[in-house]
């Protein structure tokens, strides 16, 4: 018994050394594509994962944590928060899908 | 082994054989031959993206035959003199070095879509697990009659796909004789870039009050009425060209005679100009209708709004300005980098095994330059809606510009450099 799933074992150790080998990340889910995604649709305005281009005019929202950029989309979704386009955008999300993107793009601490 | 230990280890095994399917299908991941065809907005994006949500595992090649990466959008600013076509112009060799992406400088002439091939110019044959065909648009210059040789002799530009034709324009009105009139021809939306023909009447209009002030811009508008911003431009018009620039709508040019610079119209007299911007009717790029996937009205791709597959073709995924839009999804280049993101993720999950994200959303900005300095903006935020299988805005979000501000002039400049990073850096 003991034997018949030793096999097993040595070739989930086996694949997880491939998997380390050949790169390959296991560690993301649908779940989280879906968030990558998601967060993609600011990537247009504010750079790829929200690492904007310095000094190109855009308002770079890299340096913002994940509760200070919550709290700003809260505020343009609110119309608490003034802007040119950003309130209009905000009112475009659930409030789900605005803490999504502040947790995917917001500086981790 | 006692009881707990087998059920233990049972579970185990279950686990381990969970563990080793979604090996085989990230394996399908790794395999799978995926073949981007075009790298404007959308077929660029979806390379990159397709190497990111991956986490560089896809096997990614792009087909491109240009050289380098030429914006449409902020070209109008390249005809009316304020910026050069190298500030729009970004390579494309970042997205082999940085992201592993295969580049082919080539075009394709041919796809198979049962053996699943694309044949490309040089005569050379690819297979394709996944393909993404993002084409653009093609002009059917057999819609305005003498178009397609007055083009073809360079006579009356287009410049609607950005590139040489868009510094001849420039020149072209450089040169145009003092006093002399600019038109500019807009035909029946759908086309590429809703509020463009009118920025460019703006630019054109602009480069005029500096160097040739008697000079005219007459806008042949086949549609109703403006088709974009309609407000901000007429209110731009009345008060900053008065008297410069004339708006005609349900003005359809027909025809042109090259060698009198006259344009023909369906109901309307004759119109001369100096210098003719003809836009003809669009429709998809040509391998999307020679492919079949132009069912449409044989003129745009139909999709599948969850992963952007085509509804003629299986494995063929179809992007940008070539699909049959949803309801007030613009033909824009910001869009078609959305559509890339949502097509790459899809295809991702897919080769994954996993469910392909059921609720997708994309945005959409769009500046458009009045001035050299001054912006108007229209929004959109489009989530998707699995009763009806479309996109659709969501009501209250979204929205214009006030008014012309030089603040969105730089917003717009600091949102193309973004979107270029975005697409191709």
């Amino acid at each position: 018994m003991q034997m018949k799933y030793l096999k097993p074992i040595l070739v989930t150790s086996a694949l997880i050394g491939l998997s380390h080998w050949s790169g390959l990340s296991f560690a993301q889910t649908a779940d989280q594509l879906y968030k990558r995604g998601l967060a993609a649709t600011c990537a247009n305005c504010h750079g790829t994962d929200g690492k904007g281009v310095v000094d190109g005019g855009m308002p770079l929202i890299n340096n913002l944590t994940s509760e200070q950029m919550l709290a700003k989309l809260k505020a343009y979704k609110s119309g608490a928060l003034e802007g040119t386009i950003m309130p209009q955008l905000a009112k475009g999300y659930s409030d789900e899908q605005l803490t999504t993107i502040a947790n995917q793009l917001g500086k981790k601490q | 082994m006692d009881r707990r230990h087998f059920i233990g280890q049972s579970a185990a095994a279950v686990g381990l054989l969970a563990g080793l399917s979604s090996q085989t299908k990230a394996a399908n991941l790794q395999k799978a031959e995926i073949l981007v065809i075009g790298g404007g907005y959308g077929g660029a994006t979806a390379a990159k993206y397709l190497r990111l949500f991956s986490n560089n595992t896809a096997r990614v090649t792009l087909i491109e035959p240009n050289t380098s990466f030429i914006s449409c959008p902020m070209s109008n600013l390249v005809i009316g003199g304020s910026r050069t076509i190298a500030e729009i112009t970004s390579p494309y060799d970042t997205l082999s070095k940085r992201h592993g992406i295969k580049i082919i400088q080539d075009s394709v002439s041919s796809m198979d879509p049962d053996k699943k091939t694309v044949t490309l110019a040089s005569g050379k044959t690819l297979r394709y697990d996944k393909a993404i065909v993002s084409p653009g648009i093609s002009m059917n210059f057999k819609s305005v009659e003498g178009l397609a040789q007055a083009n073809k002799d360079g006579v009356t530009l287009q410049a609607w796909k950005a590139g040489p034709e868009t510094v001849a324009l420039h020149k072209q009105l450089a040169a145009m004789r003092e006093g002399g009139t600019f038109a500019i021809s807009i035909p029946e939306a759908p086309y590429r870039c809703p509020p463009g023909p009118y920025e460019r009447a703006c630019q054109v209009a602009n480069y005029l009050q500096q160097n040739n002030p008697k000079g005219k811009v007459l806008i042949l508008d086949a549609n109703q009425d403006v088709v974009s911003k309609g407000a901000l431009f007429k209110k731009v018009w009345a008060e900053q060209y008065a008297g410069m620039i004339e708006y005609r709508p349900k003005s359809n040019v027909i025809g042109v005679d090259a060698k009198t610079k006259t344009l023909k119209l369906e109901v309307e007299d004759d119109v001369k100009a100096d210098v003719l911007n003809i836009l003809p009717q669009m429709a998809a790029g040509e391998i999307a209708i020679k492919t079949g996937l132009a069912n449409s009205n044989g003129r745009w791709a139909n999709v599948n709004f969850l992963n952007f597959e085509s509804t003629a073709r299986k494995d063929i995924h179809v992007l940008g300005d070539a699909i049959q839009v949803a309801p007030l999804m613009p033909k824009s280049g910001h869009m078609a980098n959305q559509h890339a993101k949502v097509a790459a993720a899809a295809i991702v999950a897919e080769l994954n095994g996993w469910e392909i994200n059921p609720a997708p959303v994309l945005t959409n900005t769009c500046y458009s330059f009045v001035n050299n300095r001054e912006v108007v903006h229209v929004a959109s935020v489009h989530q998707y809606n699995a009763a009806e299988k479309t996109f659709k805005t969501v009501p209250g979000s979204g929205g214009l510009s006030p008014a012309p501000s030089i603040l969105e002039g730089i917003y717009a400049w600091g949102w193309a450099h973004n979107i270029w990073a975005d697409s191709l850096g």
